[in-house]
């Protein structure tokens, strides 16, 4: 029985809070941590055993930040937040001392996120091994003061909890959904100057991604996009990283998958290939980027 | 035969040494195209091999052909990124040559996995050919995270 309930609250999370079991919410909270893509940036690479613990570099046009501790070490990490905390954090953008957190935390994306759903991931992080892991300074450019954040996001950020479109089925919502708390916007959108993404080229890819990578289209344009890809293609994608040509997919995207999708359950895998099928397909070819390092001369002998 | 071993040592560490520096200078583009060419063809076996694994085709009997085509196309894949072929139209990142040591664990794991996956496929055991399949992506994949740039 309980291992049947367990697989109803994967499949719905939004009904996790009315679970009586502070154990499942726990469990409930991990699947969400998964799913929202935490994991590979809270994590440094080359630090896997401090898990959650941050440190991890980001390399953005706006200068390198270094993603904070969010295990349960009271000192450095989450260990001390109230729910309140959390939902504050993670839908607001907004630290416990009232300082605005820099969009490279996608809460422009987490403020999508059920309340019932942070509580959960509360739950889970609370619970997660502590790490005593300082955090290290971001290295910006001298304008970029929190306050600038501010205003920002008075000019920018849209919060709100995400809501479902009447018109478009079950399946294909909770897809919606996945999509937005997994923040795949975040990098498969373009943006502009002020680092807005841009609503009319929503996943079409761009070649200025994090790390100056190039991210492709996941609309299913035919020639530009994933058009020639079936549900199962997606779904299998998720799971493993293999793109329908053999090929495995690499470096950011690699994470991505390893830390996150291959959690998800079938029923989540088929709703985020529902809804990426049924995006509006965008025209956007990406031409590949290229090292331009030139062939040195050597002597020969 | 022991005396013949100590020379044979030497011998080959001076060809191992040689290869690459001959094969740089004017045929390193074209060594690009190559590798280009033998990693599209490990893909062509890996798509086949991955729609026979998920039962979504029904050539089976091919499955042992395409395992150990996938055998002999990786058995060494750190000889297809010399020095010097790190520039022009490639996605290698710098890593394969700045942690040389890492690039040729990861291609050995790859190696083992597709003899691990071959061995099942011969055993004709369904269980062991999903695990084995997955496990050569998991190779592939763990590969191109730390050493090809995203793009795809």
């Amino acid at each position: 029985m309980r291992r049947y309930l367990l697989a109803l609250l994967l499949c719905q999370p939004g009904v996790a809070a009315s679970a009586d079991s502070q154990q499942d919410l726990i469990r409930q909270g991990e699947y969400l941590v998964r799913a929202a893509g935490c994991v590979s940036c809270h994590t440094d690479p080359d630090k896997p055993q401090n898990f959650l613990a941050g440190g991890r570099s980001l390399q953005t046009p706006f200068g390198v930040f270094y993603s904070p501790n969010i295990t349960s070490d009271k000192k450095h990490g989450v260990g001390g937040w109230s729910d309140e905390d959390f939902e504050r954090a993670l839908r607001q953008g907004v630290s416990p001392d009232g300082s605005h957190y820099y969009p490279v935390f996608p809460y422009t994306s987490y403020t999508r996120l059920k309340l019932e759903d942070v509580k959960a991931i509360a739950a889970y992080l609370r619970n997660v091994q502590p790490v005593p892991q300082a955090n290290r300074e971001h290295e910006l450019p001298w304008y970029l003061f929190r306050w600038v954040m501010l205003a920002w996001k008075w000019l920018y950020f849209q919060p709100g909890e995400f809501m479902p479109p009447a018109d478009r089925g079950e399946v294909h919502n909770r897809g919606g959904y996945l999509v937005a708390i997994g923040h795949c916007s975040e990098c498969h959108t373009p943006r502009d100057e002020m680092g807005v993404l841009d609503p009319a080229r929503y996943l079409s890819g761009t070649k200025d991604g994090p790390e100056g990578e190039s991210i492709p289209n996941i609309t299913p344009h035919r020639q530009t996009g994933i058009g020639k890809w079936d549900e199962d293609d997606v779904m299998y994608f998720l799971k493993t990283g293999a793109l329908p040509d053999g090929d495995y997919t690499g470096s950011l995207m690699a994470e991505v998958v390893d830390d996150g999708t291959r959690y998800l359950n079938e029923s989540d895998r088929k709703a985020i290939a529902t809804y990426l099928l049924a995006l509006p397909p965008v025209e956007n070819k990406l031409l590949a980027k290229k090292k331009k390092k030139k062939k040195t001369v050597k002597d020969e002998w | 035969m022991k005396t013949g071993n100590r020379y044979l040592i030497p011998l080959g560490l001076a060809a191992a040494l040689l290869l690459p520096q001959l094969a740089v200078s004017d045929e390193s583009e074209d060594i690009i195209k190559y590798r280009q060419g033998v990693m599209k063809a490990i893909g062509g076996h890996m798509s086949a091999s991955s729609l026979i694994v998920r039962g979504k085709v029904s050539y089976k009997p091919q499955l042992q052909e395409h395992a150990k085509a996938l055998k002999i196309l990786t058995s060494d894949i750190p000889s297809l990124f010399p020095d010097d072929s790190d520039f022009g139209e490639t996605r290698a990142k710098a890593e394969v040559w700045g942690k040389r040591d890492d690039f040729v664990k990861a291609a050995d794991v790859s190696k083992q996995s597709i003899a691990d996956f071959l061995a099942a496929v011969e055993q004709g055991k369904p269980d062991a050919i999903a695990a084995g399949f997955q496990k050569v992506g998991d190779g592939c994949k763990g590969c191109h995270k730390d050493f090809r740039q995203k793009d795809d």
